[in-house]
């Protein structure tokens, strides 16, 4: 079926040929203040899950779930905060075919790169890879726009821009205040991701998440059995790119947990107990 | 760099022409009126016009004032604008009782139910708090600075409110959201638990309000430059 999603990016629909990344050139930056006019739903219920993922929503225009038998229609469960080319993402879809999976993206002509890569890989090989899309916006100012309350079980943020300069720090995908708005969008026992290979970032974006309240360090043991965890590091071209050059990462993987009736540093042992 | 760049835009365009704006105390003792720096209040009761005595040296705000508000009882009364202060008032004696110091200019300010706080917005979309205290002659205090409760990632707040129980905050910005944040007990260690986004407006929001009912649930109102009135149930 062919997708009328608006991507000009090429004319190699349905072949399954992959993009090149030569076509797609774009610098690794991205001013996330700036007021970039892309498109952005007004509320979650106007994302348009059809354009996304057309072999789970037909795009007819009859009403949800006619005829279907559908109790209710699936919704983005992941997000890939910063998605860059894709890398996560192709590598969760066959993990969790079940699970719809959404990439944001900053840059223009990577979001077209990784909408190219998806319908490639759709095309190549059928019935997979219909889990997953990418939509060009600014996570740091929209995130509320696309996913309602308690929506996701799992977000990620791979290798973020450092903003090495402290007046620039306020510019970092995690800080204390977007934490707040991560964790309205995310289900409680729910799992953020994060990994930098640049150890000062790491520092801070592991004590960001120790000192909100509604994030709790995921135990050592969670993580060594969790299969995510292997493609934080692998599966990216950042990723790749630093394990070639013998680069050390930093992860700090958080559970998104209920705000803890007691106010003060005790608070944190007992809601390790609550929730289960 | 970029950040010079919006600081300049803002100050060219807007700076001369702030907006006159109305209050009107709860109870109707009194109105009270913001022109660009001036403050004027004028005494429904007593009909005649009041005058304010500021202690901290110098006339009320030495630039535009951006936002007014009266406490939900009237006691207090909260200004704060461009010259980045922010001036919580009595209004039975209408003196300044305290002066807060902000590093932004300051967009929205509100006081909390229970008279306790004042909350203001800075321009680069973070409420903040400070502990309503009465200090001699309004001079600012340096064991009561403010504390950042939360923050619309670089928006500037066009308003902000307290719901009637007092349980929640309430933001809007210009880039079409309101916020409905939980307002803890303690909120001197911020309020990270957001109720609901409200969205709806395909425009700046440019005023919110709560309505408030005996019995039943409070709703939220909201209008826009997107010239549309929204209710939400939150």
């Amino acid at each position: 079926m062919t997708r009328t999603s608006g991507a000009n990016g090429g004319g190699q629909q349905g072949s399954g040929k992959l993009p090149r990344k030569r076509f797609y050139r774009a610098r690794a930056h991205s001013n996330p203040l700036s007021d970039s006019h892309f498109p952005i739903p007004i509320a979650p219920d106007d994302v348009d899950l059809s354009q996304h993922y057309p072999r789970y929503f037909p795009a007819d225009k009859g009403e949800h779930g006619d005829g279907d038998g559908d109790a209710e229609a699936p919704r983005i469960r992941f997000a890939d905060v910063g998605c860059g080319f894709g890398g996560l993402l192709v590598g969760l879809s066959p993990l969790f075919p079940d699970k719809l999976m959404i990439g944001m993206e900053l840059r223009d002509k990577v979001t077209e790169y990784v909408k190219e890569r998806v319908l490639a890989l759709r095309a190549s090989n059928p019935g997979q890879y219909d889990n997953i899309s990418v939509v060009r916006t600014n996570s740091m100012k929209y995130i509320p726009n696309y996913f309602g309350k308690a929506q996701l079980s799992k977000m990620f943020f791979l290798f973020p821009d450092p903003h090495f300069k402290e007046k620039n720090h306020r510019r970092r995908v995690i800080s204390m205040h977007l934490l707040d708005e991560y964790a309205y969008v995310m289900e409680v026992g729910g799992i953020i991701y994060t990994i930098t290979d640049v150890e000062e970032l790491g520092i801070w974006m592991r004590t960001c998440l120790e000192k909100h309240p509604l994030f709790q360090a995921v135990p050592e043991e969670e993580i060594k059995v969790d299969p995510v965890v292997k493609l934080l590091s692998s599966a990216t071209e950042e990723g790749q790119k630093v394990a070639r050059n013998g680069g050390q990462t930093f992860q700090a993987i958080f559970r998104r947990i209920a705000m803890s009736p007691l106010s003060d540093d005790a608070s944190s042992l007992y809601s390790h107990v609550l929730v289960i | 760099m970029e950040d010079a760049a919006v600081e300049e835009a803002e100050v060219s365009g807007a700076g001369e022409f702030a907006p006159a704006l109305v209050a009107a105390h709860p109870l109707g003792n009194s109105v009270a009126v913001a022109v660009g720096p001036e403050l004027r209040v004028f005494d429904l009761k007593g009909g005649c016009a009041v005058s304010l005595s500021d202690d901290s040296g110098g006339c009320s705000h030495s630039d535009a004032i951006r936002a007014i508000s009266f406490s939900a009882d009237g006691a207090l009364f909260a200004s704060a604008g461009d010259d980045k202060l922010v001036k919580i008032w009595k209004t039975d004696s209408w003196r300044c009782i305290q002066t807060i110091t902000s590093e932004k200019r300051v967009s929205a300010v509100a006081i909390s139910k229970d008279g306790l706080y004042v909350t203001f917005a800075d321009k680069f979309g973070v409420i903040w708090l400070v502990t309503v205290g009465e200090h001699g002659g309004g001079q600012v205090s340096s064991d009561n600075k403010p504390v950042s409760l939360y923050g619309h990632y670089c928006s500037i707040i066009t308003s902000m409110k307290f719901s009637p129980d007092g349980r929640f905050i309430a933001t809007a910005d210009r880039d079409f959201k309101i916020r409905v944040t939980s307002f803890p007990k303690n909120p001197i260690k911020g309020a990270p638990e957001i109720q609901s986004f409200c969205l709806g407006h395909t425009e700046f929001v440019s005023s919110i309000a709560f309505t408030s009912h005996s019995g039943g649930s409070s709703f939220l109102l909201s209008g826009g430059g997107d010239s549309s009135v929204c209710t939400y149930s939150f």
